[in-house]
């Protein structure tokens, strides 16, 4: 009885060993996001808020995913030298440049261009941010 | 050989659980006050600013057995401005939920640093308020208090509070403004002029309201401003400061708002901010926005904000403003 219980239990733990957890080697960028293997990569909405962090927008942003555009009329009287950007992307998407605090869009002759960049870090594109008053 | 060494190792695990277990401790009744004895809170909260109080409740008794209460004094470092006082009354909470006043002594008298006040009824167990309003000569520096209590059996306790911190700020409330009319601001003075007061060297900012375009209403802009954000207004003549201005929401400072929101301004704020690269107006203004000032010459620092408008082309604001 005891030979067999000690089989028993020798099997149970070959098996635990064989089946054990292994740790998944997950690459990672240089910003330390997880590479995916998503391939969409497109801005879906886009926000502009003023130093009171309220919308300066005058409407809805209109997002051309094809001409990689963002049109964007703001309120009257908006400092553009002080706003703060708001990207909304695909899945695992990121964004370069990264935006840290106030942008100055104040040079509309100059639109800024951020892009976009794919889950799986293969596909970049870049978006125009144009703003109108 | 396989079960004796079974019921040894229980046995050693039994003993180790018996002597780990918690011991009770016996309960002690705690020794009462054995004679006069006092204590203190401060009960404004932010920062310390000249003109406003800072009040403390001061608690003290005396058992009866050995006397009671014959007085009660407060002494600053720096006497306190016009209106400082010790509370002579002591108060309840009726059922309907209003605080009832008891006379327990005379009203307190302010002799430069100290404020003192008597007991004219028995009393073993009181708390006072005591109101210190914060004089000019305080500002920018640190201010503590010595309350002391004396009883009838000659004894004396005393309670030190601070030191405290007072701001170099002022406060300014509910400046009314209207469209064409009270509508030049000066920083300096913490006052808004008309046409015929006012002067444009003090006008750090102009009040307006506009109904068109939706987004202007209620603004608030500097003389320099591009005269697109200051339509259909006649400047005073003279120079246009060009003070700079930056939209806040959401900082509902307690001293200015008077809402629900335990929410400051202090001087380490007018220290961190910087208005370099900030605009000349600001548009689309409502109640309980706000806006961070600087003037022109750099001189002063404000936090203006907007306790109410009145679509009529009206509003009410209050400032705290900062010598840089």
């Amino acid at each position: 009885m005891s030979k067999y219980f000690k089989i028993v239990i020798a099997v149970v733990c070959i098996t635990s060993l064989l089946t054990a957890c292994k740790k998944n080697d997950l690459p990672i960028d240089e910003d330390g996001l997880l590479i995916t293997t998503r391939r969409e990569c497109y801005v879906s909405n886009f926000e502009l808020l003023g130093t009171d962090y309220i919308t300066v927008r005058n409407g809805s942003a209109v997002i051309d995913t094809n001409a990689q555009t963002i049109n964007v009329t703001v309120l009257f009287g908006t400092d553009l030298k002080n706003v703060y950007p708001q990207f909304s992307l695909a899945t695992d998407c990121k964004l370069d440049p990264k935006i840290v605090g106030r942008v100055d869009f104040s040079d509309l002759a100059n639109p800024k261009t951020y892009t976009v960049i794919s889950g799986d870090r293969n596909i970049r594109k870049p978006y125009k941010v144009i703003i109108k008053f | 050989m396989r079960k004796q060494n079974y019921s040894f190792y229980f046995l050693c695990f039994l003993m180790l659980t018996i002597f780990a277990a918690c011991q009770k401790s016996d309960y002690t009744i705690p020794s009462g006050v054995s004679g006069l004895s006092n204590d203190c809170i401060k009960r404004t909260l932010g920062p310390n600013i000249v003109s406003l109080p800072i009040e403390f409740a001061y608690a003290m008794a005396i058992p009866k057995i050995q006397g009671k209460l014959v007085s009660a004094q407060v002494e600053a470092s720096i006497a306190g401005a016009t209106g400082t006082y010790l509370e002579y009354r002591s108060f309840y909470t009726n059922t309907s939920g209003q605080d009832v006043p008891v006379t327990v002594g005379t009203p307190s008298v302010t002799d430069g640093k100290i404020t003192k006040m008597s007991f004219t009824v028995d009393t073993i167990a009181a708390t006072l308020r005591y109101f210190y309003i914060i004089p000019e000569e305080a500002r920018g520096k640190t201010v503590s208090f010595t309350f002391s209590a004396t009883s009838s059996d000659g004894k004396t306790v005393s309670y030190v509070m601070g030191p405290y911190t007072i701001s170099k700020m002022d406060i300014k409330k509910n400046l009314a403004v209207s469209n064409a009319n009270a509508q030049f601001i000066s920083i300096a003075d913490m006052a808004v002029y008309t046409s015929a007061t006012g002067t444009a060297a003090k006008t750090d900012l102009v009040y307006l309201y506009r109904a068109a375009p939706t987004s202007f209403v209620h603004a608030l802009v500097a003389p320099a401003a591009d005269t697109v954000y200051l339509p259909g207004v006649t400047l005073l003549s003279g120079v246009k400061n060009n003070t700079k201005v930056s939209k806040v929401f959401n900082l509902q400072d307690r001293n200015l708002a008077a809402l629900q929101y335990g929410i400051y301004v202090d001087d380490i704020d007018f220290i961190g901010v910087s208005l370099l690269d900030a605009p000349n107006y600001a548009l689309g203004l409502k109640a309980e926005a706000g806006v961070w000032v600087e003037t022109a010459d750099r001189k002063y620092k404000a936090y203006i904000f907007v306790n109410s408008v009145n679509a009529a082309g009206s509003a009410v604001i209050s400032m705290l403003r900062y010598t840089n």
